[in-house]
């Protein structure tokens, strides 16, 4: 085993901590006032905005959209477009392993306490946000709108109308889009950047988190009756909702 | 003498803090690791550390809301009923009727929401400053399943007043939860306590909202902020060594290798900006 360890080449870096300064006071100090900025900020908001609260729950009567809170819309937007077990659990389930999996795959120390680590980082970061945003908009409005026929709207229905089973426009063509999508952008930033291992894993996080921005701004500010794509100004107040 | 004088130079106050107030560097020392709460901390932290800009304070004012949430939650815990026909005139009667109740709903709601945002936050503050990178690999871990049971913790307060937005927030939910292949059902009834949302559902929901929950968070958070310790606290910056010094003289010892030019610059446009600060 300890024959094993000594092959494994050992990464030359430099460590840069710099200069040292007591927690008393220069960190407690920070701390505090941020603490209270936060609780005085909280407070003002407590006294000016209330929390909302409905009418009573009511199994007989389903509002019309029923949304989950608001850091579950942009699951719930997948839900449109998917099978609800792709939506649900697995894109879910597979992002969190996926997330804690991050330091086994990139295992260099160099680039560590350094915003984006290099100077290609920051561009690679935001050419990333771009390109997931394009491309989650473009298919969002794609599956909203696409003639399928009969009135009918989507890539589902329109594949099932030239006669593919529901497990293709289900489940099939949404695992080709999330996979194509990140795997084109990794492509794209190794090609265009020459990027190492961090930079391509900063382009695979900047997509998951602008997935995630995107999807749940749609999910929550243009999703009205019906969960119809709409304005944010054309869907207004929950039903129901208690003056006080 | 002065009012801090008077206010720390007593017996009862060094009956608390044994040193006075902490004017030298010995009593800086000392009152990190003499106190419960400031023993957390490490005694002296490199300056870079320090700066608003690179930690943005964030997993800090993420266990901020989590004392905000545990003080208002007991709070309404004294005047809210777990049961489907009294959680929502309990909620009606918090609103109106107590003192400070729609203020402490208000906080407990706004502090819940803050809190989902910051610790999505502190996570990608730790993801871009690659603060992951060994020895940190298993922190990032802890934070990973700390974000899902705070997901937990916000959703599974969602229902608990039980109006139109809770119940049918629950009903997409379960169903998500229903959908899962081969075990939907089970999750389903496991989730709900049945097969429908009902007593049994509130009952198994405030029950994981108000102890088990929390309990996992805190035994969680203080295994996170233990590995911070452990791991050699807050991430400092980590530079590849230039390509000359990896070549292999067998002793680099205290003649330790150059920067790059390109981290050498790097580092000397920190400092500038330090300076300036
Ligand atoms: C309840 C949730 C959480 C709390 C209260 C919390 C708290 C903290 C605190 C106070 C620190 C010290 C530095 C700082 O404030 O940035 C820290 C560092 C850290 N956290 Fe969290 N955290 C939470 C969730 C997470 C999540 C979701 C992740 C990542 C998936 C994470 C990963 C880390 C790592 C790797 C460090 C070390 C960072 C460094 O050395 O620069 N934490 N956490």
């Amino acid at each position: 085993m300890a024959r094993v360890m000594q092959h494994e080449e050992e990464e030359k870096v430099i460590e840069d901590p710099g200069e040292r300064v007591h927690v008393w006071p220069h960190l407690v100090s920070i701390e505090l006032v941020g603490a209270l900025i936060y609780l005085l900020a909280l407070s003002l908001m407590s006294i000016f905005i209330r929390a909302p609260l409905v009418d009573l729950a009511n199994p007989e009567v389903t509002p019309n959209p029923a949304k989950a809170p608001w850091y579950f819309l942009g699951l719930q937007e997948l839900l449109l477009h998917m099978h609800p077990a792709l939506a649900g659990v697995i894109v879910p389930g597979a992002v969190l392993i996926l997330l804690a999996a991050i330091p086994y795959i990139d295992r260099t120390r160099a680039g560590t306490g350094i915003w984006f680590s290099t100077p290609k980082g920051l561009p690679i970061t935001k050419f990333s946000a771009v390109y997931t945003a394009v491309w989650v908009v473009g298919l969002v409005l794609l599956d909203e709108y696409l003639p399928a026929g009969e009135g009918a709207h989507g890539i589902s229905p329109l594949l099932e109308l030239y006669g593919f089973p529901p497990a293709v426009g289900d489940i099939f063509v949404p695992l080709v889009f999330m996979t194509f999508i990140p795997w084109s952008l990794a492509v794209i930033v190794k090609r265009r950047w020459n990027a190492n291992t961090r930079e391509i894993i900063i382009a695979l996080y900047t997509f998951f988190l602008a997935s995630f921005v995107v999807l749940t701004i749609i999910g929550t500010a243009f999703r009205g009756h019906s969960m119809q794509l709409m304005w944010p100004w054309e869907i207004g107040a929950p039903e129901g909702l208690m003056e006080r | 003498m002065g009012l801090r004088e008077k206010l720390t130079n007593n017996r009862f106050f060094k009956s608390i803090y044994r040193e006075g107030y902490p004017d030298t560097d010995r009593k800086r020392v000392l009152v990190i690791i003499n106190s419960l709460a400031l023993h957390l901390h490490p005694v002296r932290i490199p300056k870079k550390a320090l700066k608003v800009s690179y930690t943005w304070g964030l997993g800090g004012l993420s266990i901020w809301m989590f004392v905000i949430l545990t003080i208002t939650g007991v709070f309404l815990m004294f005047y809210y009923i777990p049961s489907v026909k009294d959680a929502w005139w309990s909620i009606i009667n918090i609103n109106t009727n107590v003192y400070f109740g729609a203020f402490m709903r208000n906080m407990h709601r706004w502090a819940a929401h803050a809190m989902v945002i910051l610790v999505l936050l502190h996570m990608t503050r730790v993801f871009y400053t690659g603060s992951y990178k060994p020895p940190r690999e298993f922190n990032w871990v802890l934070g990973v399943v700390l974000l899902t049971v705070t997901f937990l913790l916000s959703f599974t307060g969602y229902l608990l007043p039980w109006d139109q937005l809770a119940y049918w927030a629950i009903t997409v939910g379960a169903e998500m939860g229903g959908s899962t292949p081969l075990i939907g059902k089970q999750i389903n009834v496991a989730l709900l306590g049945g097969y429908q949302i009902g007593q049994s559902t509130l009952i198994r929901w405030y029950t994981l909202h108000v102890i088990f929950l929390p309990l996992t968070l805190i035994v969680l958070v203080s295994m996170h902020f233990w590995r911070v310790r452990k791991d050699g606290n807050i991430s400092t910056p980590v530079y590849p060594a230039p390509v000359e010094a990896t070549a292999g003289s067998p002793a680099d010892g205290d003649g330790a290798p150059e920067p790059s030019d390109e981290a050498a610059e790097e580092a000397s446009g920190e400092a500038e900006e330090q300076a300036e600060s």
